[in-house]
């Protein structure tokens, strides 16, 4: 049986938060937690080829404790086994730090055959989890797969299309493969209400730095960070241009048009 | 080792055989200023098997060391070849930093190395800077979709591995060195032990998609679009501008146009002669990607939008009001 292993994480939706114009800094009151967009799509991956293939889904996920939510919808799809790993000694991880945690966790339920992240994340947005995590699992590395096509659980391969600058690549990978998904064609679903149902009470192992079996402290955490944020700071606002005042919108849309023509552009 | 052991700036050379990606190209420029004040070798790393012109645009650069990878698994990118080569490369010469092209391809195995080394990598940077109290390089990076920027540092580890966004930084050589000196290394990988196998590459002409990279004109899509309902009223607007429609990333996430039309730092970039943005906010992820257009109107019901920095003429109103009377204004000069 397929063994899926599929990495989600809370995030805080950027498109309503605000920063804080004079330190800088994050202002996340109110602003909801969602489960990272493109995990959604690695979800929706992971689901299909379970639905097709059959095969066992397993979601994980690090976080504070209230990140269980992304799990429970990832329970509510589909997922199996739920794992949470949270504890105040894996605060300020970067990926390298983060990829660690993920992997010592997830093996302590055994092997994948697939592990499918989202190709990158909406706060941080350095894509980098999922070639670190590839390298965690020993896994062959397939990035930003617009498609899974084909499992041959038999030969142990997967047909992916991965996309790139300059076209759409159709790989065959060995497994254990590790996948980082696009949008492309994985829009994630809606769980049905017996789905969502079942997902609020479902189990959900919560592992700590002392319960993940063989954890080496030095590589947890922001000890085991390899990269720091020393500072964040607002983006400049640049000069810019003329904003137009010609006493009515009417004015300052014939303004334009006048502009545009003077330069040739309509 | 202390992280001061560690020297030399290393770029990765893209290329397939045939032409060098232009943002290696780019970075060496940019990493020469760096090396300048750092008082490190540039040292730019290639696979064997460039033609001689592609090989002078690398020292024009002002190189002071060109490596060149001789050994089996390099033909085809792939993965697992090249984590190895940068893991054994790295350890056998311990270089300060190392920079990769912001690729789909750089994206895919620097972080891997970096791993594998046990270092920390940065991504998707567009501005960095040497500090020399420190002795690191700030990697300048903006987070949250661009509402803030981030400075990312390699603290203690080495080598500081990076990926810089392509066309962040410019190709103006500063001249090549009276000498360089070059070095041929052979990492044999194993072909058998790669685990992708290509089994097709479907060039992206094929599917008649929007090159929005290629326009000439382009009107811009924000998330102060109310609904894809709205979308007619802008494509008639692009059609009479003898251009295509784009967007930000918000509204490509609201599943109203596609990947490859969404513009900005994780999207396309685009340089055309004349762009018309609506409902666009102006978060530097997106302006990153649309900034050295010719001519930028915006027209956003915000004041105080960012957009308007980046702008050449802006217009303060509602959206959908202003394309009608731009698509009557156009219609009347037929």
């Amino acid at each position: 049986m397929l063994k899926i292993l599929v990495c989600v994480k809370q995030v805080p939706d950027v498109n309503l938060v605000k920063i804080d114009p004079v330190t800088g800094s994050l202002i996340r009151d109110g602003v909801p937690a969602i489960m990272n967009p493109l995990d959604g799509s690695a979800l929706e991956a992971a689901v299909r080829i379970k639905e097709t293939y059959g095969g066992e889904i397993t979601a994980i996920t690090m976080g504070p404790d209230n990140a269980a939510a992304v799990l429970r919808e990832c329970i509510s799809v589909g997922a199996s086994q739920a794992i949470l790993c949270s504890d105040y000694a894996f605060k300020d991880a970067d990926t390298l730090s983060t990829s660690y945690v993920i992997g010592k966790a997830a093996k302590m339920f055994g092997e994948y055959d697939l592990i499918i992240c989202g190709k990158e994340t909406l706060d941080g947005a350095t894509g980098q989890m999922g070639s670190q995590l590839a390298e965690r699992f020993g896994a062959t590395m397939v990035s930003s797969t617009s498609l899974i096509m084909e499992v041959n659980e038999e030969m142990g391969t997967v047909i992916a299309e991965r996309e790139l600058e300059g076209g759409v690549e159709v790989l065959e990978a060995q497994m254990p493969a590790l996948f980082t998904v696009e949008k492309t064609n994985y829009q994630p679903r809606i769980p049905n209400f017996k789905g969502w149902k079942f997902a609020r009470t479902a189990p959900i192992t919560k592992l700590t730095a002392d319960t993940i079996e063989g954890l080496d402290r030095n590589k947890i955490g922001a000890p085991g960070s390899g990269t720091i944020v020393p500072r964040t700071y607002p983006p400049e606002k640049a000069e810019g241009g003329m904003i137009l005042d010609e006493g009515s919108v009417e004015k300052n849309v014939a303004k334009v048009m006048e502009i545009l023509a003077d330069k040739g552009l309509v | 080792m202390t992280k001061f052991d560690y020297k030399n700036m290393w770029v990765y050379i893209e290329h397939d055989g045939t032409t060098i990606s232009t943002v290696s190209l780019e970075l060496l420029c940019e990493a020469r200023k760096l090396c300048d004040v750092t008082g490190d070798k540039l040292v730019a790393v290639a696979v064997d098997g460039l033609p001689e012109a592609e090989l002078a645009k690398i020292r024009a650069t002002g190189i002071d060391q060109m490596m060149v990878v001789h050994g089996t698994g390099y033909e085809r990118y792939n993965n697992d070849a090249y984590t190895n080569l940068f893991t054994v490369l790295c350890q056998k010469y311990n270089p300060s930093a190392v920079f990769v092209g912001g690729t789909t391809n750089g994206r895919d195995f620097a972080p891997r190395f970096a791993a594998r080394l046990n270092t920390g990598c940065t991504s998707d940077a567009i501005e960095v800077v040497y500090n020399p109290e420190s002795g690191d390089i700030e990697f300048i990076e903006p987070a949250v979709g661009g509402k803030m920027m981030a400075v990312i540092t390699v603290p203690v580890l080495r080598p500081q591995v990076g990926t810089i966004r392509p066309g962040t930084f410019k190709y103006e050589p500063v001249g090549e060195k009276a000498e360089i000196e070059v070095i041929h290394e052979t990492v044999d990988f194993d072909p058998a032990l790669i685990r992708t196998k290509l089994l097709k590459f479907i060039p992206e002409e094929d599917d008649g998609a929007v090159n929005l990279a290629a326009e000439e004109v382009v009107v811009c899509l924000g998330n102060g679009l109310s609904g894809s309902d709205k979308l007619g009223k802008y494509q008639e607007l692009a059609d009479l501008l003898g251009g295509k429609l784009g967007c930000t990333r918000p509204v490509f996430d609201r599943g109203i146009l596609p990947f490859k039309q969404m513009i900005g730092q994780s999207g396309v970039v685009v340089k055309p002669k004349l762009l018309v943005s609506f409902g666009v906010s102006g978060a530097i992820n997106h302006t990153a990607g649309m900034k050295d257009a010719g001519t930028i109107i915006a027209v956003n019901s915000d004041p105080d939008a960012a957009i308007f920095g980046v702008a050449d003429y802006g217009i303060v109103g509602d959206m959908d009001t202003v394309c009608d009377m731009m698509i009557e204004a156009l219609k009347a000069r037929q």
